[in-house]
């Protein structure tokens, strides 16, 4: 590695994409917005959709350490949000209505991996069938139409703050710290870099690859239950497709962060960067007044020009 | 032998796999505080040993002791418990995990606090400790992938040091080292016999093996033929051990060679620095060196598979770097690794003989079922290629009757430069014999072929001339009477040698 | 391997139960309603089938008939000319086609993040193009590509037909098809044998677009509108039609025929829902349950052979 690259700091270094992406775009809506895009107001309702985000994008970066991916995520938060819902309606409380929302989760996570590690399928496949059968399943309960009803627990969670955090930002930061904890102080976390990096590796060492391939996709469906419950007090309704497509962003979050589809390289935090930069991007279009339908054409733009850039420095490094 | 126990030992172990008798009543012992060298050319039945010491297969006669106890290793992991430890060739880190985690793979849990978590400050230290045993200084917090070949190499040595491994066997370990870093891993394998570790080193480079070998088995065709002391044996003796026979092939009468077909000058590509070769229309020329010389990087880079600098020429006119264009102007490459690079193995016969000629047997774009069958049948019994059919799948054949389909591939596309990878690896002596044949037989109608063998006595029969590679160079090109197994052997591993000799 | 009477003879078990179990399934005018809903997944489904065969992926098939179908109808709209759509349908469904084949075989993106990424831009745009309109009102030149019939048949089943049996010329027939399975079976080999890698990926992703163009006309022959979203509950069915018509999702294996029985068999399976009164809202769960459950069965094949 060159000087020049050394002395850069570590996040244009590790996740060239998402900081260059992150001061560029911050520079451009800050500068375009007349003080709209910096104010607090807005400020604070970014961090909420950039946490909402990172429950699904944290995890996700498991699923591509592991050189795969989970597109059911996003049709799962529908079905989740629907289930938790239900649950309220029927009287099983809080408590027992996030117990539901990840019980469905569970469920879910537990098909994919086991028909990716044990039955040796391709992921996207796989993740793309439960993706049917949850988008199915919570569009057939419901009809399309939203459930509410259910009283304001979920909104005032929503909204709650903790000192001057708001909570759906507590519960990233969270799971942030408990997952950075997985992948880089727990022989799982290890593993799981294993069954992307060199699986026989682990097979000379003696442990299960299989295992820990499935679970990767068991805390991924189970992480974007509990950002379901969350989303569903953004409204206080439970919108059977109200997430379709959140996985794309997950997804583009951790390539962006300098998460790799190959052999395992990866960075944690790199996918806050990702998915803070696509947050900035969202809402700062937003806050522009951009047609939602385009939002979505520049995330997919944005994902195509770090992948071309990060391609040619990997072409480069190679001859 | 009196006095203690071996650490580890084979007693007449037997292999067997489909057409090959891998290995047949090998003894071998390892006692603490020695270096026991295991000498053999290619097909010798080295690696099947190395798997059998290492757990990844069991022995069909005979068994395997530990310190004077029979043991049945079930899987390398198993193996490593009882205290064996193989430095493979390719190297197993993980790319992405830090020195640390990969030296304690699979065991972290010894490192767990209370709550659970990995403690990195014990797991680092004791990294730094088994790093430091190997005089490895890179730091154990910087990823395996950054490491260099020797550095990853010495990682494993490390990983195995960790575990207590008494028994380390080191498969070739120098085949990518440059001389100082062979020199070190050298001084530490010397420090390891002198700390009661028992080293089973496998090579063929004579001044290493005079330099760390206390004993030396010399292996050929699955059996060993000798065990010596350090000394008993000079490095033309152990040599003409290896060979064995001193059955001179025969070899057919040089004819006189055609115009130049291809012609590469100063090329250079990975693997392989500033060669220049040149190959006649009828002649079968060899290329000769130990493995990781540069002889497979050569052949790709022949062929465009690899880019690099230099000039290739084909009759005078340049030859650009890539597989299409080469395909096109009629070279052929039958490459090393059958299953990976030759073959789609589940697609039938017929599309393996036929890929590289689909485009020639179609008129106007359309190529007709019954023309591309009457192609493959036609190259099936020219090949005598066994199969059902040429819609059965090519991966249900057996390894001589593969090879035979990508060699036909090339027959069918009239390619007129053939370049062969170990062209007979891993094919019974019948399927050899007729590969033997057919190379023969292109040559005679006017190809030329390049042919890279480990096995010499395949080479110097067919070859009427052969390049040697040493560490990516061509050091030498003999002819005629002069192209000798001892000869070819000699310019192969007689590298930067006399550096190592009085190592 | 080659298990497609096996399919066929699931199709007619299908067809038999539900001419048993209802009344409306085994008449005229509902079969060709099958088949004329059958032939625009099939459209759908071909090209992935071929890019699948290619050892590659397409998942934005569903919303490159989308951008196709919606930009096709602004241009009717802005020109009044069919021309002017058949040839923006196709040009669209092409170029969406061949941006795929780029990222993947020059910048050699991963497939699915490759063709993801194109879904979601195509979607996007299309969203952006109609802005919550509904385009709609064509002319019969162009509705009839939908709902016309040619010699008692549905022209949409003709179509569907010219593809299946073009496509599989291009297949088994062609040199390039012939290499378009060896590549996907093993792309290192291909390259090896000289095969034109790269060019052979641009193609059937190329294709792929194009039939996609080709499904959008139908589609707006036969709906007479068009807005955002309209493809979107295609991309799981046409998955499906592949996965169950037994092309290898690894690549190297497979063919139209298969997919063409995958389609039947998916349409017959809803329109015997529709039949059997259960709502619309329930195909896609249906659909991924059958991906799974075909999923499962095979990995538990794949071990007992193994």
């Amino acid at each position: 590695m060159p000087m020049a690259e050394r002395a850069l700091p570590a996040p244009f270094r590790r996740a060239p994409g998402a900081a260059v992406a992150l001061v560029v775009l911050v520079a451009i809506f800050a500068a375009s917005s007349g003080g709209r895009f910096l104010s607090v107001g807005n400020l604070v309702s970014l961090s909420s959709q950039v946490a909402l985000l990172l429950l699904v994008a944290l995890p996700m970066t498991f699923v591509v350490l592991t050189e795969g991916l989970d597109l059911s995520v996003g049709a799962l938060m529908g079905l989740a949000g629907v289930v938790a819902a239900t649950a309220m309606l029927g009287g099983w409380g809080v408590p027992g209505a996030l117990l539901a929302a990840l019980g469905t989760g569970l469920v879910l996570g537990a098909v994919n991996g086991a028909l990716i590690a044990w039955g040796g399928m391709p992921a996207f496949v796989v993740t793309l069938g439960t993706m049917g059968l949850a988008e199915g399943l919570a569009l057939a309960v419901t009809d399309g139409e939203p459930v509410s009803g259910f009283g304001d627990a979920p909104r005032l969670a929503w909204q709650a703050m903790i000192g001057p955090v708001p909570l759906p930002v507590a519960v990233a930061a969270a799971l942030y710290a408990l997952l950075h904890l997985l992948l880089y102080r727990t022989p799982f976390g290890a593993h799981v870099v294993a069954v992307g990096g060199n699986r026989e590796a682990l097979r000379l060492a003696g442990i299960r690859g299989r295992a820990v391939h499935a679970a990767v996709y068991v805390l991924s469906a189970s992480c974007a239950a509990l950002a379901a419950f969350l989303l569903v007090g953004r409204t206080n309704a439970a919108h059977p497709t109200v997430a379709l497509g959140v996985e794309f962003d997950a997804i583009v979050a951790v390539v962006l962060g300098g998460t790799s589809f190959e052999r395992g390289q990866g960075w944690l935090f790199g996918t806050v960067l990702g998915a803070a930069a696509i947050g900035v991007l969202r809402n700062g279009l937003n806050v522009l007044a951009v047609d939602p339908s385009l939002q979505v054409v520049a995330v997919g733009l944005l994902a195509i020009l770090a992948l071309v850039a990060g391609n040619r420095r990997g072409g480069r490094a190679r001859t | 032998m009196n006095g203690p126990a071996p650490l580890m030992a084979l007693r007449g172990v037997g292999k067997s796999f489909p057409g090959v008798r891998a290995l047949d009543g090998v003894d071998l012992e390892v006692f603490a505080g020695e270096v026991h060298v295991i000498l053999g050319q290619n097909g010798a039945g080295k690696s099947t040993l190395i798997r059998i010491l290492g757990g990844a297969c069991r022995p069909d006669e005979g068994h395997v002791e530990a310190d004077g106890r029979r043991v049945a290793f079930a899987s390398p992991a198993m193996a490593a418990r009882m205290g064996v430890a193989v430095i493979h060739q390719e190297l197993t880190a993980v790319p992405h995990l830090d020195l640390a985690r990969n030296i304690f793979l699979g065991r972290e849990a010894a490192f767990r606090n209370r709550l659970g978590l990995l403690d990195l400050g014990a797991m680092r230290a004791a990294a730094r400790r088994a790093l430091d045993a190997v005089g490895l200084r890179a730091d154990v917090r910087t990823e395996a992938a950054a490491l260099d070949v020797a550095g990853q190499q010495l990682l494993e040595i490390a990983k195995a040091l960790s575990q207590d491994s008494r028994v380390l066997v080191m498969d070739e370990p120098t085949a990518s080292l440059s001389v100082p870093e062979a020199e070190r891993l050298f001084a530490i394998i010397r420090r390891l016999r002198g700390e009661g570790h028992g080293i089973v080193y496998i090579s063929h480079r004579m001044p290493e093996v005079k330099a760390l070998g206390d004993r030396i088995t010399v292996m050929r065709d699955g059996r060993r033929v000798a065990l010596l002391r350090r000394g008993e044996a000079g490095a033309d003796a152990l040599v003409a051990m290896m060979v064995g026979r001193a059955v001179a092939l025969s070899r057919p009468p040089a004819q006189t060679p055609g115009a130049v077909l291809l012609e590469a000058e100063g090329l250079s590509a990975p693997g392989i620095a500033d060669a220049s070769i040149r190959l006649r229309a009828g002649e079968v020329v060899g290329l000769a060196g130990l493995v990781g010389s540069g002889r497979t990087e050569l052949l790709r880079a022949l062929f465009g598979a690899e880019r690099g600098a230099g000039a290739v020429r084909l009759g005078g006119r340049p030859l650009p770097a890539d597989p299409v264009r080469a395909a096109a102007a009629g070279l052929g490459l039958v490459p090393e690794d059958r299953k990976r690079q030759g073959l789609a193995l589940g697609r039938p016969v017929r599309d393996n003989l036929l890929s590289a000629s689909f485009r020639r047997l179609a008129r106007r774009g359309v190529a007709w079922p019954a023309r591309l069958e009457r192609e493959a049948r036609s190259l099936v019994s020219r090949l005598s290629i066994r199969t059902a059919g040429t819609g059965v799948r090519v991966g249900t054949l057996s390894g001589g009757n593969q090879q035979k389909c990508v060699f036909g591939r090339w027959l069918s596309a009239e390619a007129r430069i053939l370049l062969l990878d170990e062209p007979t690896r891993g094919v019974d002596v019948a399927a050899k014999a007729e590969i033997h044949a057919t190379i023969r037989a292109r040559a005679g109608s006017g190809c030329a072929v390049l042919l890279v063998s480990s096995e010499l006595p395949e080479l110097i029969h067919l070859c009427d001339r052969a390049y040697v590679l040493r560490d990516g160079r061509i050091v030498g090109e003999l002819a005629g009477a002069a192209l000798t197994e001892a000869a070819v052997l000699r310019l192969a591993v007689a590298q930067e040698a006399q550096a190592h000799a009085h190592g | 391997m080659n298990a497609l009477p096996a399919r066929i003879g699931a199709l007619l078990l299908l067809a038999l139960a539900l001419s048993l179990a209802t009344e409306g399934f085994a008449t005229a005018t509902n079969l060709l309603n099958v088949l004329r809903q059958a032939s625009l997944l099939f459209l759908v489904a071909s090209g992935l089938t071929l890019v699948i065969i290619g050892g590659g992926l397409d998942l934005s098939v569903a919303a490159n008939l989308t951008l196709s179908a919606c930009t096709a109808a602004l241009a009717f709209k802005a020109t009044g000319s069919v021309a002017a759509a058949v040839a923006t349908a196709l040009g669209c469904g092409l170029a969406v086609g061949l941006l795929n084949g780029l990222l993947v075989a020059v910048v050699r993106v991963p497939a699915f993040l490759a063709t993801y990424g194109t879904l979601w831009i195509a979607s996007g745009a299309a969203y952006w193009l109609m802005a919550g309109r509904v385009v709609y009102g064509f002319p019969p030149a162009l509705r009839g590509l939908g709902t016309g019939f040619v010699l008692g048949v549905p022209t949409p089943v003709w179509i569907m037909l010219a593809v299946a049996v073009a496509g599989g010329a291009f297949l088994f027939l062609s040199a390039a098809g012939r290499e378009v399975f060896f590549t996907g079976a093993n792309e290192e080999a291909a390259r090896l044998s000289g095969i034109p890698v790269r060019r052979r990926r641009i193609l059937v992703y190329g294709l792929s677009g194009l039939m996609c163009g080709v499904a959008a006309l139908v589609y707006l022959g036969r709906v007479n509108a068009a807005e955002a979203g309209l493809g979107d509950p295609l991309l799981l069915p046409a998955v499906a039609a592949v996965l169950i018509g037994g092309t290898s999702l690894f690549g190297g294996a497979g063919g139209l025929a298969g997919t063409l029985v995958g389609a039947l068999i998916l349409t017959t399976v809803t329109n015997g829902l529709n039949l059997l009164d259960v709502g619309a809202a329930w195909h896609p769960f249906v659909t991924g349950t059958i991906i799974l459950a075909a999923l499962g069965a095979d990995a538990l094949l794949a071990r007992r052979g193994a």
